[in-house]
């Protein structure tokens, strides 16, 4: 029978994160995961405390820590530290990340012809991130057949003071579409099949002088041109480097409707980073049943194809993902599950889960169900006590955080996870409670 | 004062009714205007189940009904196939329904005249796996799956052929009247907030549920009975067939397939206001308990949304009774053309009331045959013999029709920008072009883009995407309205439904495509704060 240190259940940012932190300190780690997780469903940067009464992450995470059970009060300190460390992870997997807890946050344009508040994007979309200098356009390039993308209707949106919340905006913004090699007859492109493309140098190469031609033949000069985020999946760096050496504007990336490339990058990186490390991730793997002595997790078994499959372990990571994830079920009568452990769900009542606009700015209650925590992330039961010692809950899962409304969810997630690696193999003698002594 | 426009006859209300109203007056000579404040089909006719009654839900209590659907889904049949998928219905007895109505149910339909026969237990559930195995009878019946939109539309094309029109997103705010005349109708544009002035001979209210307030423009009291009926859509069809409960109709005794997917019916609650109703967890969770009576696994299917839709229940002041009050079953779906001339002395006026939509044909016939007689018309009614515009004779559609329709055109390669119901950009921008300015909402009820399982999580970006297209390069100005409507519209719209349903894989699904959409594309940037949605004026969700 297989054992490890660790076993991670979740392949998301905060269980790779936890996974990777905790194989490098030696451990042997043993990833579970049934699928993909959000990052492939996200744009793919690092959104810390996005908010919109902050002015840098650093600042978004101090109002964050200040609200009552958000998870930021015990991991707000930690934010950078995990950052730092997992740069050069995601740097050596390809993904150089561009901004730090001191960027002001920007609002960055979408490819919906919106805005959101970023400070901390991947290279690919980093040319977002400065001020618009006066006069200054933004040319927004399309691919003639490429559904998910459209360029008309986009700047159409963006050229509206109100969009960037009448502050610092383009000039102008001026849409062009281009027809690729190969590409401009089919039909029913996906964002993965042309990023695959740019991966190829000699179609690339084609490629970008085709876009060249298209926006020098827009009126104006200079400024930035967003495209769509397909610059590359294996290659993207060297895709990256020719289409800002090649193309008459600052390019960038804008992060699509799912499947999200950007995100795969991430995903790639992260996991690559855990290869590296030592550490294993099978995906694909439902966990059925988690066996245990009372107060220590002993196994995790799950269910593939065909098998089931046991691995003994001396410590559990749970980052399955709050409600879109399946970290937490909702059931029709009204209560709401964490199926692998049975963890109680700090959570409102039922009939308080939503608020009648879906656009309430105040949000929905139930955004904030998870399961809460002590400072070590070890989860808790109503009164505060914790319920396994070699248990911790990282990323989504956790209580009190609007991880998409307050944009803190892959802070969150980093933070937590590198902090439950740390928490099980690297611990300082004087920080272990005895156990159930430790209250929130 | 605005535009003046002249007709002989002004039909208020854009549901099946009204269309049907214009499409009768048009054919007997009478040039006629229908105006609709918001959609065609955005009141009760898209907001119900979408069942082609056989008249068996009626032949125990309300035989009239009965004898009067089987009528017109006859004619419908003949008429519009290509609005009706061919399911057949079965009555099927459950454990629950008492031996009585049972052992009756059949005499009963052959004297309402509706085709019915029983078969056995065995070849049911061979048909239907999903069924309650523990049913003890069924009988076949005429039933069948009915397409609201289309079946609007074809009936105003029909007008328009011959010599009407009909105007959709046009609120009658005013009428004026002389005496014992409507001299003047008042239309304001409900987008561009432009009055128009009608000088009607003759007006006829088709407003269903608020029949009541357009009397009220003139001085004439008709009192509604509001009826609320509530209906989940599942995202699967667990039954080609359409079922019902062998039983005095209540609640939560039929499910139609619709499509990709089927809708469970339904509950019935008064409501004061047609324009202000919600959908409770309770009621979903009372509806799914009745429905796993007719298939046990419901309670584990996934369910998209919840709906409701509002009756236009009517019955004469003398005969509102404490019972009626108490269950709105008890009052007749058959309908009632009120004669205003006769009881409030206005001359030019009637209200068409009650009804359902598979009898609307029919309820245009006898509205139209009172006008007529009014307005010295002698033509007769010809709308139950002449098949509808765009209408195949007898080819009624199936769950594969437009793969097979694409296909059977030499198929190739088109953009699918709605892959649950296959609708191409080739379709699109054919609705388009026969829709200018329409929004996507009356997109998706016409080409039912966002209306299967996955509820418009990609496509209505892309629905944006091309409407944004095609209006900046035709120049238009508010091409970034537009969308924000679209793809807010859709947002609200999905979480709508979503809400007293909120569980599971739906809510998980939910809760990610509000990720993607607030997360990654910063939706709420595109929220004009001050300015409230015109979509918020119904609280419950659209089917």
């Amino acid at each position: 029978m297989p054992s490890a240190d660790v076993v991670v259940v979740g392949a998301g940012l905060a269980g790779l994160t936890a996974a990777i932190a905790a194989a490098e300190s030696g451990a042997r780690v043993h990833v579970l995961a049934k699928g993909h997780a959000a990052t492939h469903w996200g744009p793919g940067g690092i959104d810390v405390a996005g908010i919109p009464a902050a002015s840098t992450p650093r600042d978004g995470i101090h109002r964050l820590a200040g609200q009552i059970g958000h998870p930021y009060a015990f991991l707000g300190d930690d934010v950078a530290a995990a950052l730092d460390w997992i740069r050069p992870h995601l740097a050596a997997g390809g993904v150089e990340y561009v901004g730090d807890l001191d960027t002001p946050l920007q609002l960055v344009p979408t490819s919906i012809g919106g805005t959101r508040r970023a400070a901390i994007l991947p290279a690919g979309q980093a040319a977002a991130l400065s001020p618009w200098a006066v006069g200054e356009r933004l040319v927004i390039c399309g691919i003639a057949g490429f559904k998910d993308f459209w360029p008309e209707a986009i700047a159409a949106s963006l050229s509206r003071e109100r969009i960037w919340e009448g502050g610092n905006r383009p000039a102008s913004v001026i849409p062009v579409s281009v027809a690729l090699p190969g590409l401009a007859a089919r039909h029913n492109l996906d964002a993965l099949e042309i990023a695959r493309r740019f991966d190829d140098p000699a179609w690339r190469a084609t490629a970008i002088e085709a876009m060249a031609r298209a926006i020098a033949s827009v009126p104006g000069s200079g400024g930035r041109v967003a495209l769509p985020a397909v610059l590359g999946i294996r290659e993207h760096a060297a895709v990256l480097a020719a289409v800002q050496q090649r193309l008459p504007a600052a390019p960038f990336e804008m992060p699509l409707v799912p499947p999200s490339v950007p995100g795969m990058r991430l995903y790639e990186a992260l996991r690559a980073a855990l290869i590296r490390a030592g550490g294993r991730a099978q995906i694909g793997e439902m966990i059925q049943r988690i066996e245990h002595d009372g107060r220590r997790v002993t196994a995790v078994v799950s269910a593939a194809a065909a098998r089931t499959f046991t691995v003994r372990t001396g410590a559990l990571v749970l980052a399955t993902g709050g409600i879109a994830g399946g970290g937490l079920v909702a059931e029709r009568d009204g209560r709401l599950l964490e199926p692998i452990l049975g963890l109680p769900v700090e959570a409102p009542p039922a009939d308080d889960w939503l608020s009648v606009d879906a656009f309430d700015p105040a949000g929905h209650p139930l955004e904030k169900a998870g399961i809460r925590t002590d400072a070590e992330l070890r989860p808790v039961a109503a009164d505060g006590v914790s319920l396994f010692d070699n248990v911790r809950v990282a990323g989504s899962l956790l209580a009190g955080q609007r991880y998409v409304r307050e944009r803190c969810g892959d802070g969150v997630a980093l933070t937590s996870g590198w902090r439950a690696a740390r928490s099980l193999t690297a611990v300082p003698a004087g920080h272990v409670a005895e156990p159930g002594s430790e209250r929130p | 004062m605005g535009e003046l426009h002249a007709c002989d006859v002004l039909v208020v209300g854009g549901g099946a009714t009204g269309a049907g109203v214009l499409r009768d007056l048009a054919r007997r000579g009478l040039r006629t205007l229908l105006v609709e404040r918001g959609d065609y089909g955005s009141g009760t006719t898209g907001r119900y189940h979408g069942l082609l009654h056989s008249g068996g839900r009626y032949v125990a209590r309300d035989p009239l009904a009965a004898r009067e659907c089987i009528a017109e889904n006859r004619i419908l049949r003949r008429i519009a196939p290509a609005s009706i998928e061919d399911t057949g219905g079965y009555f099927v007895a459950t454990p629950d329904d008492p031996d009585d109505y049972v052992d009756g149910f059949q005499a009963a339909c052959i004297a309402a005249d509706v085709d019915c026969a029983e078969i056995p237990v065995t070849e049911a559930l061979r048909r239907e796996p999903a069924l309650n195995p523990g049913i003890r009878r069924v009988f076949k019946l005429p039933d069948g799956s009915l397409e609201p939109w289309q079946l609007i539309e074809s009936n105003i094309a029909d007008a328009r052929a011959h010599g009407s029109d009909a105007w959709s997103y046009q609120r009658l705010v005013g009428m004026e009247r002389d005496g014992d005349r409507i001299v003047a109708a008042m239309l304001r544009d409900e987008r561009s907030g432009s009055l128009t002035r009608v000088t009607p001979r003759f007006v006829v209210s088709c407003a269903g549920a608020w029949a009541g307030q357009i009397a009220a423009m003139v001085n004439v009291t008709v009192t509604m009975h509001p009826g609320k009926g509530t209906m989940l859509i599942f995202n699967q069809r667990m039954t080609d067939t359409v079922i019902n409960r062998c039983h005095a109709s209540s609640d939560g005794d039929i499910m139609v397939p619709v499509h990709t997917v089927a809708i469970l019916g339904t509950t019935e609650q008064r409501v004061e206001d047609p324009d202000r109703y919600e959908i409770t967890r309770e009621e979903v969770a009372a509806l799914i308990r009745q429905g796993e009576k007719l298939f046990p696994d419901l309670g584990k299917m996934r369910l998209l949304r919840a709906y409701a839709g509002v009756r236009p229940l009517y019955q004469p002041p003398a005969e509102v009774t404490a019972a009626a009050m108490k269950d709105g079953r008890q009052v007749s779906r058959a309908h009632t053309v009120l004669d205003h001339a006769a009881m409030d002395g206005v001359d030019n006026f009637v209200t068409i009331v009650g009804g359902k939509l598979t009898t609307f044909r029919r309820m245009a016939e006898d509205t139209v045959d009172m006008v007529c007689a009014k307005l010295g018309v002698t033509e007769p009614c010809t709308t139950a013999d002449e098949i509808l515009p765009n209408q195949v004779p007898g080819k009624t559609y199936w769950l594969g029709h437009r793969l097979a329709d694409h296909e059977a055109e030499g198929g190739g390669d088109a953009d699918l920008l709605c892959e649950c119901e296959f609708v191409t950009r080739p379709m699109l921008d054919d609705f388009l072009d026969r829709h200018p300015g329409c929004s996507l909402d009356d997109v998706r009820r016409g080409t039912r883009l966002g209306m299967g399982p996955c509820q418009g999580g990609f496509c209505t970006f892309r629905a944006a995407g091309v409407l944004g297209e095609r209006a900046g390069r035709a120049g238009a100005t508010d091409v970034a309205e537009l969308a924000d409507r679209a793809i807010l519209g859709f947002l609200r719209e999905r979480f709508k439904g979503t809400r007293p349903i909120a569980a599971g894989r739906q809510l998980q699904e939910q809760w990610m495509i509000a990720g993607v959409y607030e997360g990654g594309l910063g939706v709420e940037s595109l929220i004009e704060r001050e300015t409230p949605e015109a979509s918020r004026e119904v609280v419950g969700a659209q089917r």
